[in-house]
């Protein structure tokens, strides 16, 4: 695939993560740092990296402490890694770990660097809790004041009220509505079903759990703190049991209210990496080459006053990506939609077929298409693995790789939507 | 929306007066509330022909500012933000307002109105610190199904105008305060028949736009806005002092939920109208469900409810000016 001109291909080596755990369980006290160091080590070990000087490291966490503004480049410094590998942090929303490894492909195949490592992660256990904005400011003035007396003046107008911390928001600034009230407001507006959701949901459990019980995650997770496995996992749910959940977002709705606990991603911590190298590179030090990263595509939507759904982004960058490569959904061997909400993937899904919103939003002459139903997230998504927010990217790229790798030419497509209103997809093809 | 500017009137009877201090005038309000003409009756008398006229130094930054902390929105950087938004310059005129309300010859009590709607005229930006003259008046006075409503016409004129009779391009914002006194009659009416605004329960079961923002009222919304806008009617500041006006709880300024309503909507060199009217009260604290809906042709909507009883808190209306 050659379609976008590009001196010499990136190609996806291999991953390696650490299993997803919910939230202020067996990773609890675990910091970012910690668990984007293991997986990081685990990539090392895997790829005998030691001593290796990459090019470049690159992730992010979504939920991330002032003091860990380095998080990466201090992850780095505690792996076997040669230390003068350079590192930086991304930062987007939940599609962190696609933008970094995207980057570094695009880094790769400009021959700015022959390998690289991108990936991400996150803790909801260890979040970063702050202090509230008018504490903050009485503190800042104190610390400008000039004389004892100042300090002391500033210092007096703290009120019991002020000291509460604030754990990270959880809503969109602008909206001041959570992700899960927007996305069910693009849930009623697309007609998703309840039953459709829970039977996506119920896909995703049955698909990981068998994925891991043929071994598929054995070269692409290393344990931690004795955690083996994702313990999200419930592959033993049924349709009958997701049906008596209560819904917990768009209960303004009523009875039409559709998005339980179960059709929505729980939270969870895990840090996941992705190799990446130059041809060459693979070549000289004998390693597996997957999958070639061929292009990938950032969008955003209007989402601010619902003119489009915050969650959408995906379906834009669907649009420029596919018609750049002129490739249809029907060219793609597997498709990975990142499931922030079984009513994320149905109503992109739905959106794609739709040749009104295809035309009116997307700017195409009719519907994008139909993804067939039986290559979509075929070895589970983060419904059941769960989605430490900047992790996601990692652990669909790695898994993907690994799912094309034998198909020369075969072709993976990945959308990730994000907070913010953004989104980005990107395009696999087998080795 | 569709009503144009019409001139602002020569006003026979103009009384100019140094900007007043709104807790004096609520305090004197309280306290003069026993010797009203219109207890005993319950019959309204007419409106005084007057008007007053008072003289702003305008907004200072330290309020803007504090607007800005408390209603959100992009920095007064004075370069790519710095007119002032419609609600600040509400509060500006504001104390002019309830001077006017206040004042004795005034026929109905300042405390306890309920404040029904605000249709504003933003025809000229107004700058930061930027001097004006504040002119009000009362005019419209007529029934309501639930007692006597009363339009107060409040214009914001360029520092040097006359406010007697101001010329077109002084007039920088003008705006209608509806307020509604609750359990009156004006004498030789008939009751109120069943125009729109008269009509229904306030809020009351109605269809309801996809919602596109929540907005989060603290206990302390009233005093926050207060602090803000110098509007320390006891109805918003606490449970306690609202319990003793008659209220079950405080509830939110009307005008903080106009000026969210219009905070990243209105353009710097202004030239736009809005409207909103005001229906069930938000009762602190609060969380409002928000819909806006794009109209086409510049205007937006915007609506705001309690998702759990989906009743209807407000509606309002933008219209911006390319689009007229």
């Amino acid at each position: 695939m050659h379609t976008v001109d590009a001196p010499r291909d990136a190609v996806i080596i291999g991953g390696n993560r650490i299993p997803f755990a919910r939230a202020h369980k067996a990773y609890a006290g675990a910091s970012t740092q910690d668990m984007l160091t293991s997986a990081l080590n685990g990539l090392v070990a895997r790829f005998a990296l030691q001593g290796e000087q990459l090019g470049a490291v690159a992730g992010g966490a979504v939920l991330k402490h002032p003091k860990n503004f380095n998080l990466v480049r201090e992850s780095l410094l505690g792996t076997p890694l040669d230390p003068r590998t350079p590192a930086h942090d991304v930062q987007m929303a939940c599609a962190t770990g696609m933008e970094a490894i995207g980057s570094l492909a695009d880094k790769i195949r400009l021959g700015r660097i022959d390998s690289a490592v991108g990936g991400g992660v996150d803790s909801i256990s260890d979040a970063p809790l702050v202090v509230s904005d008018a504490l903050r400011g009485i503190l800042m003035e104190a610390n400008r004041a000039k004389t004892a007396g100042q300090r002391l003046k500033a210092l007096a107008r703290i009120r019991p009220g002020h000291l509460a911390p604030q754990a990270p928001g959880v809503d969109e600034p602008r909206t001041g509505m959570s992700m899960g009230e927007h996305m069910a407001v693009t849930a009623h507006q697309w007609g998703i079903t309840r039953t459709e959701q829970d039977e996506l949901a119920l896909a995703s459990h049955q698909n990981l759990a068998a994925a891991w019980d043929r071994g598929f995650f054995d070269d692409l997770v290393t344990p931690f703190r004795r955690v083996a496995k994702d313990d999200n996992l419930r592959p033993d749910s049924t349709l009958e049991k997701l049906a008596t959940l209560s819904p917990v977002f768009g209960r303004d709705l009523g009875e039409e209210a559709t998005m339980t606990a179960a059709n929505s991603t729980a939270l969870t911590d895990g840090a996941a990496t992705v190799l990446l190298g130059s041809e060459e590179f693979a070549e000289s030090r004998d390693l597996p080459q997957l999958a070639t990263f061929v292009d990938h595509e950032l969008a955003a939507t209007d989402f601010v006053d619902g003119a489009e759904g915050l969650l959408m982004a995906p379906t834009r960058a669907a649009a420029r990506m596919l018609t750049r490569h002129g490739l249809t959904f029907d060219d793609f061997e597997y498709v990975e939609i990142h499931e922030a909400f079984a009513s994320t993937v149905l109503a992109q899904m739905k959106a794609w077929e739709d040749a009104e919103y295809c035309r009116e939003h997307l700017g195409l002459d009719g519907a994008l298409g139909r993804i067939d139903r039986s290559r979509l997230n075929v070895d589970g998504s983060s419904l059941a693995a769960g989605h430490p927010f900047a992790a996601t990217g990692g652990r669909i790229v790695a898994s993907l790789a690994k799912r094309l790798h034998g198909k020369p030419g075969k072709l993976g497509f990945i959308s990730v939507c994000a907070a913010g209103g953004q989104g980005i997809t990107a395009i696999l093809e087998g080795r | 929306m569709s009503e144009t500017f019409s001139p602002a009137p020569v006003v026979a009877d103009l009384r100019r007066i140094e900007m007043p201090s709104l807790a004096g005038l609520y305090a004197r309000a309280a306290a003069d509330a026993a010797g009203r003409a219109v207890r005993g009756s319950g019959e309204v008398g007419a409106l005084p022909d007057q008007a007053l006229a008072a003289r702003s130094a305008g907004a200072t930054t330290a309020t803007t500012e504090a607007y800005r902390r408390l209603v959100g929105g992009e920095a007064f950087d004075g370069v790519h933000r710095w007119s002032l938004p419609s609600a600040l310059v509400h509060v500006l005129g504001f104390p002019v307002q309830v001077a006017l309300m206040a004042d004795r010859r005034f026929p109905l009590p300042l405390m306890g109105l309920v404040h029904l709607s605000n249709a504003v005229e933003h025809r000229r930006p107004i700058g930061v610190e930027q001097p004006l003259q504040i002119r009000a008046r009362a005019e419209n006075l007529r029934e309501h199904r639930r007692g006597v409503q009363v339009d107060i016409v409040t214009e914001v004129l360029r520092e040097q105008a006359d406010p007697a009779a101001p010329a077109e391009q002084d007039v920088l914002w003008t705006g209608t305060s509806t307020y509604l006194a609750r359990g009156l009659r004006l004498p030789d009416e008939p009751a109120a028949g069943s125009s729109e605004e008269s009509g229904r329960r306030d809020g009351d079961a109605v269809a309801l736009p996809p919602r596109t923002a929540s907005w989060r009222f603290g206990a302390d919304a009233g005093r926050s806005w207060a602090a803000v806008s110098g509007d320390c009617n006891p109805i918003h500041l606490s449970a306690l002092t609202a319990k003793a006006l008659g209220m079950p709880s405080a509830i939110a300024h009307g005008m903080h939920a106009a000026a969210k309503m219009l905070e990243g909507r209105e353009p710097q060199e202004a030239g736009h109208r809005w409207r909103i009217t005001f229906e069930a009260p938000i009762r602190l604290p609060a969380q409002v469900a928000v819909a806006a809906e794009d109209l086409g042709a510049g205007r937006t909507r915007i609506t705001g409810w309690d998702a759990r009883r989906r009743r209807r808190h407000f509606h309002g209306e933008l219209q911006l000016p390319e689009h007229d």
